[in-house]
Formats: structure tokens, sequence, C-alpha cells
């Protein structure tokens, strides 16, 4: 795809000594951002330093994360998302647990795009084993796949949860970064048509009959904000989300799939594949309407669980806020 | 007769007894208040004082006065968590004997009749000779509670050792959190109110706004029609100076009800029916159907309370009660609705075939059908299930489909629709009602006659029971209900 995939080939292993807080890399995020801006160039321009546009080779890595203090954090995340109150840590909590990780490799000066502004376009979860309170844990985050973007530059962030050496959790968090370019982004561009090189062309959405309705409150982005760690303005002040462009607070899209994740409920098992796909974002208060429904069987696999895909969308415009799929392994 | 005072000694058997084989258990009686529109006469009437005037009716109808019955069970759906004991606390503001035990239980509107179950049960293992069933309902006086962070924040400050430590505690709280929270209509894990649960059954069924709206009007002319014959008088104790049930209105008409505008299922996409007959086949391709259920085909929140008298053949006889009907069996159902597979009313459309082959029955053998008009389409989706071929063979695992009833002996004294449904009220209500019919059927046949009622609750929850009339006393009690 790009030169900037090659470069995470041989990463360098970075072991940090706890996950950092990520009130404090917000504030570095936006001294970072605000310096991206500055140097900023326009869509299908290279980025800011063309000559070095590449991604940070390093995995960043934390070892023995305990968890046995959670008991609390994790009883409020259960309650605000749905999550049935239990000792296992959902795929969402694991997302909140490595997020700062990952946050903390986007506000490397290196990192070569703005922390704020960037828009979580997708997530990608399996988990491969269940993860207990009391587990010891291992934490890595990287970057990867710097690949362009009708619309700018997409970058994918992994994290990975593992356990007694093994790995129970994999996270990719797809992120797009408007307005940015990549060096070969104008020959990707002439190559083929813009929509082609990283999405189909949407089909139209038809409004599935609901299965569910949510009444989101105004208070919502603060509450998930609080027990996420992810202040953002967007999600937790009038202010901030008109300072990026919405007339409103939106949701964390992180916490409607954390909720559809929760809906589906315990068919989902022990292990178990979760994807997202976020469209418009969901402006607060607001009310969601939901389908999460049985996949249908295609016969292909029979005997296997299609498990259930789900998708939520704005009742009066008819325009979809998010879908996706959860998936028994 | 046994002597009515205050105490009674509780003889236990000075020698172990043989459990008796199963016996019969049958209603002997109801009683119920009449049912008010929320917010109306029973305004400040909590469960308690509503299922306690209940009681007392039947107690004075019944010469139930200082009696030691074997058990009263009931309970409430919205109910505040000081009524722990709801039903214990009224018999013992009865005049029943204080020695009366009781319980609570509670499966949303099905609480009723499983009350029924549950003590036609006892009386059928020789557990016990008597026993009431019934419950009560109050949207007026509904439990509000406080919003979670104040909930918490009080928690927290009521288990705080120091000052401190609970002004801490209250600090967390936030102006929001002083907004009370207030009982919903909404399912739990799907936030759609039962109205819109069943506006998307309704939808994928078909059903049309007219044929609501005669189920409606059928409602209200029949309960009209009861009141007006006396049917009640011996049901209904007048309560707060209400003597007839609010809601019903005997001069409504199918004008009026066309009327009304569509309240459910106005935000759904119009789309074709899925299920039945309108689905296409014959008729031609599936029309989309738009929002047709109305405040005039659903039930209104109402208040009240109903209670049923049950007792064995035997101790009906020692009290010189008359018996009514016998509780055959019963059958419950659950359907998975989470996820949209399944509508949630449909559950009793799943007990009662189950119920019908265990009691070797078919759905024609019945004399009188009670099925609880949550909404006039909760009836109509499950009459159309029963008489959908397709259906019953994929969903109910039957060779075909369960056939039709005759739609003259359905609810033939009213429903819900008309006398409104205080959730746990209702039951009791159609127990009685179903009794009363039976044993009337058989003194004017002189043939047995047989009712089916089915009740779907929220939760995907649907119970379904057979009553029979009690025809001659020289049955023996033992009998087997399989034939």
């Amino acid at each position: 795809m790009t030169a900037a995939t090659h470069e995470t080939r041989n990463p360098r292993l970075v072991t940090l000594p706890s996950l950092p807080g990520l009130g404090g890399l917000y504030a570095k995020g936006v001294a970072s951002s605000g310096r991206i801006a500055v140097t900023r160039s326009p869509v299908g321009r290279a980025l800011p330093g063309t000559r070095d546009v590449v991604l940070p080779s390093v995995v960043y890595r934390v070892t023995d994360v305990p968890t046995s203090g959670v008991t609390e954090h994790l009883t409020d995340y259960q309650r605000l998302i749905g999550e049935r109150v239990c000792d296992t840590l959902p795929a969402g909590y694991l997302h909140v647990l490595a997020f700062p990780l990952a946050t903390a490799l986007m506000v490397r000066g290196d990192f070569p795009l703005p922390l704020l502004g960037l828009v979580h376009v997708s997530n990608a979860v399996s988990v491969h084993r269940p993860v207990q309170v009391g587990d010891v844990l291992e934490v890595r985050a990287t970057a990867q796949d710097l690949r362009a973007h009708r619309r700018g530059v997409q970058v994918d962030l992994v994290t990975e949860v593992s356990t007694g050496g093994e790995l129970a959790y994999r996270g990719v968090s797809t992120y797009l970064a408007k307005g940015f370019g990549l060096p070969s982004g104008e020959r990707a561009a002439d190559e083929a048509p813009p929509q082609r090189i990283d999405e189909a062309p949407r089909e139209e959405f038809v409004p599935p009959v609901p299965t569910a309705r949510w009444e989101l409150g105004s208070g919502v982005g603060r509450a998930y904000g609080a027990i996420s760690g992810d202040r953002n303005p967007i999600h937790t002040s009038a202010l901030g989300a008109k300072a990026f462009g919405f007339p409103r607070t939106i949701a964390h899209g992180m916490y409607t799939a954390a909720r559809a994740l929760a809906e589906v409920g315990a068919a989902r098992g022990d292990a178990y594949d979760w994807t997202v796909e976020f469209e418009k974002p969901v402006l607060l208060p607001g009310t969601v309407q939901v389908a999460i429904t049985r996949a249908p069987d295609d016969g292909a696999h029979p005997g296997t669980d299609a498990g259930f895909t789900y998708v939520g969308w704005n009742g009066k415009s008819g325009k979809r806020h998010f879908s996706g799929t959860v998936t028994p392994r | 007769m046994a002597i009515r005072k205050t105490q009674q000694p509780t003889p236990t058997p000075s020698s172990p007894q043989q459990p008796p084989a199963l016996r019969d258990a049958y209603v002997l009686g109801g009683n119920r208040i009449p049912f008010a529109r929320a917010g109306g006469k029973y305004t400040g009437a909590s469960n308690q004082d509503m299922f306690t005037a209940a009681l007392e009716g039947l107690v004075a109808r019944y010469g139930l006065q200082g009696e030691r019955l074997g058990e009263v069970v009931g309970g409430a759906v919205l109910k505040h968590s000081r009524d722990f004991n709801l039903v214990r606390e009224s018999v013992l503001g009865s005049s029943l004997s204080p020695q009366t035990p009781a319980f609570d239980l509670q499966q949303a509107c099905a609480t009723g009749l499983e009350a029924v179950v549950t003590v036609s049960n006892k009386i059928r293992l020789g557990q016990i000779e008597s026993g009431v069933a019934g419950g009560s309902d109050t949207v007026s006086d509904a439990p509000i509670a406080v919003s979670e962070g104040l909930r918490k924040a009080l928690l927290k400050a009521s288990h705080a050792k120091t000052l401190g430590a609970r002004l801490k505690a209250f600090a967390s709280v936030r102006p929001g959190d002083l907004a009370p929270s207030t009982p919903s209509t909404g399912e739990p894990r799907t936030g759609l109110s039962m109205g819109e649960h069943q506006a998307i059954t309704t939808a994928a069924w078909g059903i049309t706004r007219e044929a609501q709206d005669e189920v409606a009007l059928n409602s209200h002319l029949n309960l009209a029609a009861a009141w007006q014959a006396g049917f009640f008088d011996d049901l209904v104790t007048p309560f707060r100076g209400l003597t007839q049930d609010q809601n019903m209105r005997a001069d409504s008409s199918a004008e009026k009800l066309a009327s009304l505008k569509p309240v459910f299922g106005k935000h759904l996409t119009p789309s074709a029916p899925t299920h039945g007959a309108a689905a296409g086949g014959d008729a031609g391709p599936a029309q989309p159907v738009g929002p047709t259920m109305t405040a005039g085909n659903s039930t209104p929140l109402t208040d009240g309370a109903s209670v049923v008298l049950l007792g064995s053949r035997e101790w009906a006889a020692e009290h010189d009660l008359p018996v009514l009907a016998r509780v055959v069996d019963a059958e419950s159902a659950a359907v998975d609705y989470v996820h949209g597979h399944e509508g949630l009313l449909m559950a009793p459309a799943h007990a009662v075939p189950r119920l019908l082959a265990r009691n070797g029955l078919t759905l024609e053998d019945f004399d009188v059908y009670e099925i609880h008009e949550a909404f006039a389409s909760t009836v109509l989706t499950t009459l159309a299930a029963w008489e959908d071929d397709d259906y019953c063979r994929t969903e109910l695992g039957l060779d075909g489909a369960l056939g039709s009833i005759d739609r003259s002996r359905l609810n033939v004294n009213g429903s819900s629709l008309a006398a409104g449904h205080p959730f746990a009220a209702t039951g009791g209500r159609i127990v009685a009602t179903a009794a009363k019919l039976v044993a009337q059927k058989a003194s004017e046949t002189g043939r047995p006659a047989r009712a089916l009622i089915s009740i779907c609750a929220a939760g995907g929850l649907g119970l379904a029971a057979i009553i029979e009339s009690a025809d001659d006393l020289s049955t023996t009690p033992a009998q087997s209900t399989e034939s």
C-alpha cells in the first residue's frame, strides 16, 4: 500500500513502567495537534514533513498490569453499558483499558497525525479468551497501515492484551485524519476512483424493524468520558463540540458499540469477534433506533453460529449511526 | 362449619399421613373492586388498600370472617419495596384469621393467573384445603424511586461512619440527580414500550385497524351488557364511590373508535406483513401497513384489585359453598423477543398448543375463550398465528395450523380493553368471570363446559389455563385430567 506500512516491519519494543493516564496525554495531544494543524497541508497534498511520512516504528508495552483492584471501576462500566455485572472484563472494557497506551503513541512528537480531530471510523476486536478480574495483563499498542482514503488518511491503532503469555484480546481501531494526504496519495487517487481506495460505495440504507430504542441523555458523553478516560471535548462539552463543528455533544462511538455488544448478551459466548463501523455521530441528547438480530445462516458453515448483526439509526432522518457484528469464535 | 374466632388452634396430625393422591382444586368464587382509570377515583389508594378491599368483599360474600385459610397468594407489578409482604399485610388488615399465611408473587401481567395456578396446585397436592389468589395494581399510586446518582449517594452516606464521609457522599450529588425515576412501561432489555413492541407484531401479521377496532368495540359492548345483565353483581364490590368499571364506554361505536389517531408504531418504516394470510399467497402481494394501534384499541392504564377463592371439594362442602369450576391445568411459555425473533406478547400462542396436547384437547373443544386484551391486536395476532399453517409448523413444532375458534365464544363478557387492565388484577378478573361463565353454561345445557384462558405478559411471558365446570358432586375428586 504505502511506504509507511513497511516501516513497521521490525518495530522497536518500548516497555513503559505503567499504563499512562489519559488526562495528561490529552493535554499533550492538544499541544501537538495544534503544532500539526499549523503546518498541516490541504487535501491531496503531502503531510507535514513529507520526506518522513511514516508511523513511529515502535510497539509500546506494559507488563504486569494488575486487575485485582478494578472491581469498582468495572462495575461502573458494566452498569453504564448494560453489561452483566460479573468478574469478566468485557471487550469494551479491555478497549478502555488499553486505550491510553494507544493514545500515548498518538501523542508522540513523531506521530504524523493530530490526536484531536482524528475520527474513529471503525473498530474490530477479537476476544480469544476471557480476561478475569485478578488476571495479570501484558498490554501492547502499535500504529500501522497508514493509508490513503478519499477524505484523508487512515491509520490503525492495534492494541493487544495477553494473560499468562497468551493473547486474549486484539483490537484494531481505525482512525481517519480528514484533509491529510500521503506523498503517494495523488498517485493512488489517479489509479483508482477515490471511493475505491478504501471503501466500496455504500448502499442505500433502509431502516429495518427495530428491536430496541436507546434514549440517550445529555450526560452520556460525560459519563462514558469519566469511565473510559476519553474526555475528548466533543463528547463532554457543548462548546468543545461546537469548536469541532457539531451542534451538540456527541456520544462516544465505542459507547454505542459496547452497548450493542452488551445487548447481544450471553449468546456471544466467552470468545467472540466484535466489529463496528461508525457513520453519522449520535448527537446528545438523542434517540437511537436499534436492531440487533441473529445473522441469517448462510448455510456455508452448517452447525456454526453465524452470530449477530446490529445497526443503529436516527428514526427521523433515517441516517445510519453505526453498524457491526458480534460473532462467537 | 368451623367456629369462627380470631384465635384458632392449629391442629397437628397425631400420626404421619400418606401424601394424598392428586385431587381437584375448584374455583368457588371471586371478587374485585371496579377498575378505575389512572388518576381517577382510586388516586391515593395503595395496592394494599385495594387488595384488602377486594379481599374484604370476598370475605363478606362467602362468610369467611375469622377463617384460617390455607394460603393467600397474590402480588402487584408496580410494587414499592416497602410492600415486601403486600399480601400478608392485606390479610392482617382483613377479617380473615390473622393465622392465615400469605406470600407475594409476581409474573408481570400474568401475576393473578399464576397466583391461581399456585394456590390450586397446593390444593391439588393436599398441602392446603383452601386459598385465595389475586393481585392488585395502581398506576395512580405507583412507586417513584430516586435517581441512581442520589440513590448511590444516600447509600454511601448511610454506610459512612463520620460526618465528613457523609458530607463527601452528598457532595457527589448533581442537580440532575434530584429528578425522580418513575416506573416506565418500557421493556428493560429493549427500551421499547409494550405498545411499540406490539405495533411491530401487528405489522408483521398485517392486522388491520378495522379488525382491531371491532375487537375493542365488542369488548365495550359485551362488558356493558354483562353489567346490565347483573353478571358482575356477585363478583364486584364497590370501592371509593365507583360501582362499575370506569373505563367502560357503553356508548362506544365503530365511528368513534375510527376517529382516534394511532399512538403506537408511528416511527416504524411501513413494511409488508411477513406472517399469515396478509403476507401474500392467494390474497396477492402484501401491502405495507401503516400504524393502526390507537388509544381505543389499546388497554388504558388502570387501578384495581381482584381475588379468587379456591378450595377442595371437601372444604367447599364443609363451608356450604358452591363450586363453580375445576382448575384443570396450566402452561407457561416464554419467547425470544429481545432480538426480534418473536413478538413480545406472543408467548400464549406457544403455551396453548402444549397445554392442549397434554390434556388431549383441540382448540375447538371450548365453550368459552378468555384471551386477555392487552391490545386488540394481541388477540388478533394470537388467533392469526394459530390459523397459520407455516407458523404453526416452524415456530410451534406442530403438524399444521392449530385451528380457529368460534369468535362468538371469545371474551363474551368483555375483557381488558373495556374493563381496563390493572396488571396483576387481570388474572383474577378473568378466572372469576370464566368460572362463572362455565358454571352458567353447564347449568343451562346440562353438559360440562370448558374455558381456555390466555394471558400475555411483559418479558415475553405467557400463561394459559383450562378450567371446566364443576358438574356433578358425585364425581370422584382424584380423576385424572388425561383422557
